[in-house]
């Protein structure tokens, strides 16, 4: 139950930040931050009836986690990382153009 | 069959790769993919069985094709090949139309896929190729507008992925239909990343200005079929779980509604279409039991809107009622503007007709003034006096428009019950209301509407605030 509060404080304070930061590169961290509870939730949602690891060796009976959202999750973690790295490359190129990171500012220059 | 299949869900991002290796093939092997799909799609057309793989014993993990994904894939071949064609003799590098076929597979897969995992990878990698085609003109404004994209996209996504995994723990399995007996605040969230996507109205506005600013052959693209990627699961998911359905219909109206409300007063011609898609999206959501043939006639005229668009002299609507459009051009644009507003003969009025057939008696007063507001919509485009000006068209233009009118016409033939005197009248009675609406009122008022909504806080707001509604709708239903 501890761990499920933190999980979801840790989502929903990203999205906060994401809500409330007007730096870009703020707003793409807070994104990270967002998508370290989501990663966490899965972590979480596998270790609810054990938290050995699934390899199954015959002879031993414990409670293993469960491999299935490990697995899933591994491949969001994978595109979460490229995202995020695509993203930073168009805020690094944005950063030279306009010389400025703050969201309304450039939102301003683009409402025109 | 299956083999088949597979193939076909490999090949868009196979022949992605090759093109790396060798560049010199660029556009043979891009076009080369289009008519495969079209070639896929008109099979699984004609096949009496859906097509069903399961990959993972009992994850649900699969694929599912039916005759609705064959309408689909369909819309998504031939808008590739028109955009293809298009830039055939342009001097785009093989790196975008890498992406165009990267973009091509992964709304294959989405198509395709059946559990919430291999959606969530396929729409992810959409957004990527997405973002880098909308960016490729390199200059600031695109690149600011493909982040903001991005950004919304992975944000929605996020929750998404919170709603799988509540679907896993209530269901054992990722399969869409695990949703039923899913609680309620998964299927909000799952639903929140769905409408996001697809550009559904209000949590999709970051779609005017995204499909607005990006460059002409991919806002066809992205208006055509992107959307698309998302709003299918929604029907899929509309059918399967009863729960659901009044919700994605109640949504349907209300984005069909709001899109023609925003639409109309709208000055810029590619901000009139992509606002335009908004309300469509909402014709397919409405009655989703035949949204498919309403997806296929949508993309194929949007995919011919928006490729018309850039080639006009002007975005700006007063500018060109002024000097008129070029007298070649006029021809395609009118054949589209008449098929989108429903016009008999081509497949927007069977399409529609359809859609008018299937909605729930509350839904009908809703639609029906949709209906008339997107002939408004489009009767400020088609009365644009054409004017003998000189235009320089790329070569394959005109294959392209080939491909999508064509196509509309053909496309007639999958309902031609629809032709009989009191479908036809009732079109052209809406249609004769919504050019009424616009000499009458449209014309003369001038409104402009207030942009501050679409900056990207306040699309990001608007997420939270969806989330409680949407959760308060699931609960109620």
């Amino acid at each position: 139950m501890f761990l499920e509060v933190c999980v979801f404080a840790t989502i929903f304070l990203g999205f906060l930040g994401l809500l409330y930061k007007r730096n870009l590169i703020m707003k793409v961290i807070a994104m990270d931050m967002m998508s370290t509870g989501v990663i966490a939730y899965y972590v979480l949602s596998a270790a609810r009836r054990g938290v050995f690891t699934p390899i199954l060796i015959p002879q031993r009976q414990v409670d293993y986690a469960d491999p299935v959202p490990q697995a899933v999750i591994l491949t969001a973690i994978v595109i979460g990382l490229s995202i995020q790295a695509l993203m930073l490359v168009g805020v690094m190129k944005l950063s030279r153009s306009y010389p400025t990171l703050d969201v309304r500012d450039i939102e301003l220059k683009n409402s025109r | 069959m299956n083999t088949l299949t597979v193939v076909w869900v490999a090949s868009g991002f196979c022949l992605g790769f090759v093109i790396y290796l060798l560049p010199q093939l660029t556009r043979s092997l891009a076009l080369a993919q289009g008519f495969f799909s079209l070639g896929y799609g008109l099979t699984l057309a004609v096949q009496p069985e859906p097509v069903r793989l399961r990959l993972l014993d009992s994850f649900g993990v699969g694929l599912f094709l039916d005759d609705l994904t064959s309408f689909l894939i369909i819309t998504n071949a031939l808008v590739t090949i028109a955009v293809i064609f298009t830039l055939w003799e342009s001097d785009k590098t093989p790196f975008f139309f890498a992406q165009v076929l990267m973009l091509h597979g992964s709304i294959n897969v989405a198509f395709a896929s059946t559990d919430w995992i291999s959606l969530y990878v396929a729409l992810e990698v959409l957004g990527i190729a997405a973002f880098l085609l909308i960016t490729y003109p390199g200059n600031e404004r695109v690149i600011w507008v493909g982040l903001r994209y991005l950004l919304v996209s992975n944000v929605a996504m996020l929750f998404y992925l919170v709603g799988a995994v509540l679907v896993y723990e209530s269901h054992h399995s990722f399969d869409f239909v695990g949703l039923g007996e899913a609680p309620p605040e998964a299927a909000a969230l799952l639903l929140l990343g769905l409408l996001v996507k697809g550009g559904v109205f209000p949590l999709g506005l970051w779609l005017p200005m995204t499909h607005g600013e990006a460059a002409a052959p991919v806002s066809a693209l992205l208006s055509g079929v992107v959307v698309k990627a998302a709003v299918l699961p929604l029907i899929r998911c509309a059918l399967l779980v009863p729960e659901v359905e009044p919700v994605v219909r109640l949504l349907g109206v209300g984005t069909a509604l709001l899109g023609v409300g925003c639409g109309i007063f709208e000055r810029d011609v590619k901000r009139v279409l992509a606002w335009s898609t908004t309300s469509q999206v909402g014709f397919i959501l409405a009655a989703p039991e035949v949204g498919g043939f309403y997806a296929l006639a949508h993309g194929l005229v949007k995919g011919a809107l928006f490729l018309v668009a850039g080639q006009l002299p002007s975005r700006n609507l007063g500018v060109l009622q002024q000097q008129g459009i070029p007298r070649t051009l006029g021809i395609p644009w009118a054949l589209a503007c008449f098929s989108i507003s429903g016009f008999p003969l081509l497949a927007g009025f069977g399409a529609k007709v359809l859609t008018m057939k299937n909605l729930l008696p509350w839904q009908v007063w809703g639609m029906t003034g949709a209906a008339v507001g997107t002939a408004t919509i489009y009767a400020g485009a088609f009365f644009l006096p054409w004017k003998p000006l000189p235009t320089p068209l790329p070569a394959g233009f005109w294959w392209a428009m080939g491909v999508l009118l064509g196509g509309l016409l053909v496309a007639n033939g999958v309902y031609y019950e629809a032709f009989t005197w009191g479908n036809i009248l009732k079109p052209l009675v809406i249609i004769a209301c919504g050019w009424g609406l616009y000499w009458g009122v449209v014309r003369r008022v001038q409104v402009a509407l207030p942009r501050g909504w679409e900056q990207v806080e306040q699309i990001l707001g608007l997420m939270s605030l969806g989330l409680v509604v949407l959760f308060g709708l699931v609960w109620a239903w």
